[in-house]
């Protein structure tokens, strides 16, 4: 009992007297310094972590929780595997051989800081919050002899190694190609209210943690080259024929690294007037050599619009990893830097590269700045990301081209008749009409069906954000982005706090089209049923033109009648019923309609019925495809009958 | 006889027959026109009065593409940007190659047409055989005198092409590519891996084809009717011929690539409309006619190959098909005949 006494006193002085961390763009509640040898061959980590933890809820709190990303791929029955069986992302993981799973053990976990420490390893548990799967091992609770009350700061001392696995959702090893993300015991978010925010690793979500500062010593082999998020502070060769390097980066929720000897270097700087300048460093794969300069080129692009729309880059460098063949690696974001993702034969016209760069280097905005919640509301970054990424593209990359590739993906050939659209083409409104019912959004992204999450995180918020667009105009839309990128950088908004300025900024209540596209999955289906016309007094025509809601989803709409002497007619409709009838008394006869001419609402899942015309060209496009189609056709019956 | 001789005396043949390259075509036509016209009316019910169509008929509209792919029936969904030009090649090049499945709406025109390429096959090899003028009597008899014994050599087609492809090349480009790339990490190296396999598949599948067309050739140049015993025959003479048989078929397959070439630089692209249309059309229509003369090639040169090793051009074992006489010049013939 006397003992107890005197290490709960201890604690008590230990928290009140380690050091917070000094004030800077964000709260810095969670900060970390980490000291990790890697050993390629056994492909292993052991590291040391000392964590300083800010409570900055408004409550005490007496247990700690932290992710073990890299226990996913432990065994078969973690969520992450389990749900993998109902998606077909990262490949066949039934193929993979024990070798190519991972595991991460914490050996020792410590509370330490000015006093003596106290050792809670045997207070470590693994919680599952989600599903209470007892076999996942992605999130591990501690707890600790007293609770760490508001604005108060506790250190840990963590000891842990790691097998790091064959790569798994973009982390892994193969070759002698290390990238490696979500590798370190990292502590989740604690809501205002004091509420855990530690999410198990699922397969069809990404990350949450709060902002700190990164001092992290990375000991590899001599001679390979590695690039961290931050910047590199020291770089010790050591006897044993390693390198430790040090990075460094203040204000950023999350670390990576890469190494491998096979990188080539490049470096290029970003210059706009207006906007900071930011060194680039391009980690590139010697057979994309030649790609060096598009590579810079798409980053530049991103660093520039995405700076002039939302606001600027503040850490003045980004690194470009551009990963080795084969390792589902690419197109992902870290703090300061990120994968691209790039072929060997890679056409001028095949943007793919481009659109890659100028995602990833996005979510340095959306995701790395604005600290959204990936696990719940995993819209609110690739989404929004997703929507000026098209923007981006569209500006500075118009000449991209359909490109198809074939004999297991080796030869692409460019379609120069198919411009690329982000928007239309990009499997963004293709993918969104499969899974237009399959989730209402709202729900926290962890729950979405695994298999058809994507279209709902990336192309349903794209769409109705492009669709905010054209019917407020980019100017309003930008700048609600604007503001919700100045006040809630380095901060965790959710979606509410957007749709706050959206009203804001744009002085109306867009509540009942979130309703519609947030908080339900109505499906928006306009069409035009008929267009006719009869003959009435004084050698005019009275034309009737009758369009119809067919979806469950209502959207203001307009309807553009054009006449056969060309003249065009543009009523509104609020578009709430199920039918609506317009009428034209005029000399000449209308000739077609159009509900949604301009294509406002890009929501809508039928284009094709949008439209009517008295003259139809259906024959003739009809010939015209199903001629090509009928030279496939014949193309596919000589390659067969060639072995006959 | 070199190989060189046999390709050149195989394109004498083939061009000295044009109606036999005019049929082949036209069959190839009249095949696939049933489920164009199938596809050309899903279209046209797609797009109905939609404006959309003015845009389709002038290039390609992504937009309403997906829309019709999203609702398509098996038939349909294959009307992707793949067809587009010279893609279509490369499209079903590649899955050939790659062994990706079709869906079971191509294979009926598929089966359809190999059915019809397997019961003219005799007629056409008789006819490259026999290197002059046949009338269409004998070419259709020789057809079908001879379509009996390619259905009994079908299934041993089938089976190999089947076995093939069902248990080979999942083993050549699953088991096998997946182990030699498992830690390849450059792009480059593993294209070239994969090239090789394409290499070592090819050949198998083309050393298969050589011995099937040897087996056709050698049943109508020497009247064979056991197919076990053509098959048989046919292995022998490729490999007592290896050299040669294996000359000639790559004298064909540049041919083969040289008309792929020149169809990549010439293929219709996708934007244009009105007569340009038909212009297009037409270019792709005599790729077809320059695929399928380059087949015939392959057949004519093979026989003529044959016939120079083992015989003399021309000589063909079995009689010339004669119509038989009407009954009334039978009874003028023989007037004692009671009939």
């Amino acid at each position: 009992m006397l003992r107890r006494t005197s290490m709960l006193s201890a604690i008590a002085l230990l928290l009140a007297l380690a050091p917070a961390a000094a004030q800077g763009l964000s709260p810095r509640n969670a900060n970390y310094t980490i000291d990790v040898r890697l050993d390629a061959r056994s492909r292993t980590l052991t590291a040391r972590e000392t964590l300083v933890w800010t409570n900055i809820s408004n409550a005490p709190q007496a247990e700690l929780q932290f992710h073990l990303y890299y226990n996913a791929w432990r065994n078969a029955d973690s969520t992450w595997m389990r749900e993998h069986t109902l998606t077909t992302w990262w490949g066949q993981v039934s193929a993979r051989r024990s070798e190519d799973f991972a595991a991460i053990d914490v050996s020792s976990i410590r509370l330490t800081g000015s006093g003596a420490a106290v050792d809670l390893t045997n207070d470590v548990r693994f919680i599952a919050p989600d599903d209470g799967n007892t076999d996942d091992r992605t999130v591990m609770a501690v707890t600790l002899p007293a609770p760490v009350g508001a604005g108060q700061t506790v250190t840990l001392d963590i000891a842990w190694t790691a097998k790091i696995p064959r790569p798994f959702a973009r982390t892994g090893a193969i070759g002698n190609y290390f990238f490696i993300a979500q590798w370190f015991p990292k502590i989740g978010v604690l809501d205002a209210a004091g509420r855990w925010n530690c999410h198990q690793f699922h397969v069809g979500t990404e990350f949450f943690s709060d902002y700190g500062v990164y001092d992290v010593r990375m000991t590899v082999p001599r001679g390979w080259p590695l690039a961290a998020t931050g910047r590199e502070r020291e770089r010790i060769d050591n006897a044993d024929g390693t390198t430790t390097h040090r990075y460094y980066q203040e204000d950023v929720h999350d670390f990576a690294w890469t190494t491998s000897p096979d990188f080539i270097e490049r470096r290029d700087r970003f210059e706009q007037t207006g906007l900071p300048p930011v060194e680039m460093r391009l980690m590139l794969q010697p057979e994309h050599a030649s790609q060096a300069a598009r590579h810079f080129e798409g980053t530049r692009a991103a660093l520039r619009l995405y700076g002039e729309w939302f606001g600027p880059y503040p850490y003045g460098h980004v690194t470009i990893v551009d990963p080795v063949w084969q390792s589902e690696t690419d197109g992902m974001e870290y703090p300061t830097l990120f994968t691209a993702g790039t072929w060997w034969r890679m056409p001028r016209e095949d943007t793919y590269l481009e659109d890659t760069l100028i995602h990833e280097a996005g979510h340095q905005w959306w995701y790395g700045l604005v600290g959204t919640n990936e696990f719940e509301d995993a819209w609110m970054d690739e989404g929004i990301n997703q929507y000026a990424n098209a923007r981006a593209m569209a500006e500075a990359f118009p000449e991209g081209r359909v490109v198809l590739r074939f004999f297991g993906g080796f030869v692409p050939w460019v379609i120069d008749d198919a411009p690329w659209d982000r928007v239309l083409f990009g499997d963004i409104l293709a993918g969104y009409r499969r899974g237009a019912t399959t989730d209402v959004p709202s729900t926290p992204s962890f729950k979405y069906w695994p298999g058809t999450s994507t279209p709902n995180t990336y192309a349903k918020p794209s769409l109705w954000l492009h669709t905010l667009e054209r019917a407020l105009g980019w100017t309003t839309v930008q700048q609600i982005l604007a503001t919700f990128f100045e006040r809630w950088k380095f901060k965790h908004p959710r979606p509410d706090d957007l749709f706050q300025i959206a009203n804001e900024i744009s002085r109306r209540d867009l509540t009942p089209f979130f309703d519609q596209v947030y908080r339900g999955s109505a499906v928006f289906d306009y069409g035009v049923e008929s267009v006719s016309s009869a003959e009435a007094a004084d050698e005019t025509f009275l034309s009737t033109v009758v369009v119809r809601r067919h979806g469950d989803g209502v959207f203001p709409v307009t309807i553009l009648v054009t006449l056969a002497n060309g003249e065009q007619r543009r009523f509104a409709w609020d578009g709430s019923g199920r039918w609506h009838r317009v009428t034209v008394e005029h000399t000449s006869r209308a000739v077609s309609a159009q509900i949604d001419p301009d294509q406002t609402l890009l929501l809508d899942t039928n284009f094709t019925n949008n439209s009517f015309t008295t003259e139809p060209q259906s024959g003739r496009a009809a010939t015209k495809w199903a001629a090509a189609w009928m030279v496939w056709l014949q193309d596919q019956l000589l390659t067969w009958t060639f072995f006959v | 006889m070199r190989s060189s001789d046999a390709l050149v005396e195989g394109i004498r043949r083939v061009n000295r027959a044009p109606v036999i390259l005019a049929c082949v075509f036209a069959l190839t036509l009249l095949a696939v026109l049933p489920f164009s016209m199938l596809m050309r009316n899903a279209l046209e019910v797609h797009l109905g009065n939609s404006m959309a169509a003015d845009h389709a008929a002038r290039g390609v509209n992504d937009q309403w593409w997906t829309e019709f792919s999203a609702q398509a029936g098996p038939l349909g969904r294959t009307f992707s940007t793949t067809i587009i030009g010279f893609a279509a090649v490369l499209d079903n090049l590649s899955a050939l190659l790659d062994g990706e499945s079709r869906t079971p709406a191509v294979l009926w025109p598929g089966a359809g047409y190999l059915g019809l390429w397997l019961f003219l096959s005799g007629g056409i090899l008789d006819r490259y055989a026999r290197a002059r003028p046949t009338q269409a009597y004998e070419f259709f008899a020789a057809c079908g005198s001879y379509f009996v014994r390619f259905l009994r050599l079908a299934p041993i087609i089938a089976l190999t092409y089947y076995a093939l492809f069902a248990y080979l090349h999942p083993v050549i480009f699953g088991n096998l590519y997946e182990e030699i790339t498992r830690d390849v990490t450059v792009e480059r190296t593993a294209f070239l891996l994969r090239l090789a396999l394409y290499v070592l598949f090819g050949s198998i599948l083309v050393t298969a084809s050589i011995v099937f067309d040897y087996a056709k050739v050698r049943a109508v140049v020497e009247d064979r009717r056991s197919m076990i015993g053509a098959l048989a025959a046919g292995v022998r003479f490729v490999r007592r011929n290896a050299g040669a048989v294996a000359m000639l078929y790559l004298l064909n397959g540049l041919m083969f690539a040289g008309v792929l070439v020149l169809y990549a630089l010439v293929a219709p692209g996708a934007a244009s409309s009105g007569a340009r249309v038909w212009l297009g059309f037409a270019v792709s229509q005599i790729y077809v006619l320059a695929r399928l003369w380059v087949r015939l090639v392959f057949f004519a040169s093979e026989t003529s190959l044959f016939q120079g090793r083992l015989a003399h051009a021309g000589y063909i074992a079995g009689a010339s098909y004669k119509r038989p006489e009407p009954p009334v010049v039978e009874r003028l013939v023989a007037p004692d005949s009671p009939w």
